[in-house]
């Protein structure tokens, strides 16, 4: 996982890590992870006073282009955690890369979403149901006719 | 009694409308000109996950909406089992902005256990991604991406009640963020 996480990490300006603030909220601030090859840690600088709370946290990296597309994310488990030296996540699990690495795992991803679709309508009993196609492209149309003539 | 029902929903609109009045006109260029923000949900050991989403903000409404499709279902698990939420606006690709600021709204969010393929928030979402994310549009209008992506269209609303706004000027994060606090609207 680490060298992983190294590699991939490489690609990206910054990053955003989300823990949990003293109400149990998510709080999310950007922030330039440094990887620790000795500790297999992410140094962190984070602002002081900041509303984080030590525990379990994530990072993720992630990107598009300027037309919402070239979608690359890396998501990583872990727990945050402060020392003498400051702030740090120890990594504790990658989840699937989206965009990243081999362009064929967007596959299973795309067949786990199928498969679950159909757990889901059948937990729940119900048909799978007619997509609107008609009205979804007639509202992109509108949209699309709106944008060019502004 | 009639005349306390009569005044919640205009009280309940003021304060919503309060804390919209607000934001001054730079968050709320953010709110809705970025393409995409990190929506943080509570994992079930509580650790909290973000994803990159497309959001819609609807201040007349005094609250967000963003959805998944029932085959990526994990987040509105996560929100079933606990409403606390976040959504950081950080990444500012193509939003057309200078130096904007990074906004952080955390809130209460509901995720109803239906279905929806159609209603007023997915024509809004359909809408801005016509304009937003032109590529996907294949997946609609050819009969391949209709059969192979059904799923896709098949949506939760996640439905996000701020509480709280804070937002760092120009996106620096190495200086305080300035806030808003927003209460229990509504």
């Amino acid at each position: 996982m680490w060298a992983e996480l190294v590699r991939y990490h490489a690609l990206f300006d910054s990053a955003v890590l989300t823990g949990r603030d003293a109400a149990g909220y998510p709080f999310s601030v950007r922030c330039v992870p440094r990887p620790d090859a000795a500790t297999r840690t992410l140094r962190l600088t984070l602002l002081d006073g900041t509303p984080l709370v030590p525990g379990p946290s994530s990072i993720i990296w992630h990107s598009h282009d300027e037309q919402l597309s070239s979608l690359r994310n890396m998501n990583l488990r872990g727990t945050l955690e402060r020392d003498a030296a400051g702030w740090f996540l120890r990594p504790l699990q990658l989840l699937p890369l989206m965009g990243l690495g081999n362009p064929l795992a967007v596959l299973p991803f795309l067949i786990g979403a199928y498969r679950t679709t159909k757990r889901y309508l059948a937990k729940r009993g119900l048909p799978r149901p007619a997509i609107p196609w008609a009205k979804i492209n007639e509202a992109k149309r509108h949209a699309e006719m709106a944008q060019r003539a502004r | 009694m009639q005349i306390q029902e009569k005044i919640r929903p205009q009280q309940a609109a003021t304060r919503k409308q309060s804390w919209v009045d607000r934001l001054p006109a730079e968050v709320a260029a953010v709110l809705t000109e970025f393409r995409s923000a990190e929506v943080s949900t509570l994992a079930k050991d509580g650790t909290p996950i973000a994803w990159p989403m497309v959001v819609l903000y609807q201040p007349e409404r005094g609250r967000f909406v963003t959805t998944t499709s029932i085959g990526l279902p994990q987040k509105a698990y996560n929100v079933r089992r606990d409403g606390r939420m976040s959504i950081l606006y950080s990444n500012p690709t193509a939003s057309g902005l200078t130096n904007p600021p990074a906004v952080l709204v955390q809130g209460d969010a509901t995720a109803p256990d239906e279905v929806v393929t159609w209603n007023e928030d997915l024509r809004q979402l359909w809408s801005l991604l016509a304009v937003r994310q032109p590529g996907s549009n294949v997946y609609a209008t050819n009969p391949l991406g209709r059969a192979l992506m059904d799923w896709y269209y098949m949506r939760l609303l996640l439905i996000i009640v701020p509480r709280r706004i804070l937002w760092w000027p120009d996106g620096d994060f190495s200086r305080a963020p300035r806030e808003i606090e927003v209460g229990n609207v509504g």
